[in-house]
């Protein structure tokens, strides 16, 4: 279906990408994104789906606004002590009526996945859903100022294979907007894109990113197939 | 729409910058490779920029007419495939 056209006027700026266009933002509008993580670092990414117009985002986080999760750009001074998914659920909702934003129902089938890990295992543990699921997802893993995104198209190697081994997971700092808009970019471009992308890891250092191809370890079973589940199955 | 004689048509005279380009580039997408869009421009910047945009995504400028003050430009675009980079 054509976007209206108070569609191409509120997307206007992103229609002008190369490589994007009506189709793309079709998809978009169409897509459901399952947000694993709603704390400050998370916060500047759920912005950024919606402003680019996901259709549908599922927030998926059962905790509750700490102090800390001021420094990012959902949760005003009263927020402190509720429920991060009801509060992120609630300040989106005002940025775009093209998107509808609500706590993560259980047993949804997204379409693609952001996952800000809390910890390693954390990202492993959410990894795996995903990548057994079928599901392209996007493991962002804070470090500081910066950190490392990995991105996880369907068949590209697992966050296993790709996260980093030592020197991360350093409480982040207030300037990881940067890194959280980024990493919401990768997930946009694996749902407009998906076959065009390979799996790839950004670091992100002081500010400056640097991209690596990933690269499955041996006898990893990421590289068996998965059949993915329909979009109407619970999971 | 498809071959190279099929013509769709697209006014974007009552639009300013970026809107003009916008709007024919999504019309653009719309169409097939070697179908032809016909755009009413303004004079002036539109009549400049949104050519050489189209040119600038790969698209050939097949004519470029003053229709008057009061008409504004005529321009016909045809589609070309694979027009613009993709994204990175």
């Amino acid at each position: 279906m054509a976007l209206t056209e108070e569609q191409v006027a509120r997307f206007s700026r992103q229609l002008l990408v190369p490589g994007f266009g009506e189709a793309a933002q079709e998809r978009l509008l169409a897509a459901r994104v399952r947000v694993v993580g709603a704390d400050g670092p998370a916060t500047p990414a759920l912005v950024a789906l919606v402003q680019a117009g996901v259709g549908r985002i599922w927030v998926d986080d059962e905790g509750y606004v700490a102090p800390a999760d001021r420094q990012g750009w959902l949760y005003p001074p009263g927020a402190v002590g509720s429920s991060r998914a009801a509060r992120a659920s609630e300040a989106l909702s005002d940025f775009s009526r093209h998107s509808v934003v609500e706590a993560y129902p259980a047993g949804g089938v997204p379409d693609a996945a952001l996952i800000f890990a809390g910890s390693a295992a954390q990202g492993i543990a959410m990894g795996e859903v995903a990548r057994k699921g079928g599901i392209p997802h996007v493991v962002v893993e804070p470090d500081a100022e910066g950190g490392a995104i990995v991105s996880i198209p369907v068949g590209a190697p697992c966050f296993s294979c790709a996260r980093s081994v030592s020197g991360v997971g350093r409480p982040p700092v207030p300037g990881i907007a940067g890194l959280s808009a980024l990493a919401a970019a990768e997930l946009l471009h694996i749902l407009v894109q998906p076959a065009g992308m390979a799996g790839r890891r950004i670091d992100v250092v002081r500010g400056v990113p640097t991209t690596h191809p990933t690269v499955r370890l041996p006898g990893c079973a990421c590289g068996q197939p998965v059949v993915p589940p329909s979009r109407d199955e619970g999971a | 729409m498809t071959g190279s004689s099929a013509v769709a048509r697209l006014d974007v005279r009552a639009d300013a910058c970026p809107m003009t380009w916008v709007k024919t580039r999504v019309a653009l997408g719309r169409l097939a490779a070697g179908d032809r869009l016909e755009v009413l421009l303004s004079p002036g910047e539109a009549a400049e920029s949104v050519p050489r945009s189209a040119a600038e995504d790969g698209h050939r400028v097949v004519a470029l007419d003053d229709l008057g003050p009061r008409e504004g430009v005529r321009l016909v675009l045809e589609k070309r495939d694979g027009g613009g980079a993709a994204w990175p």
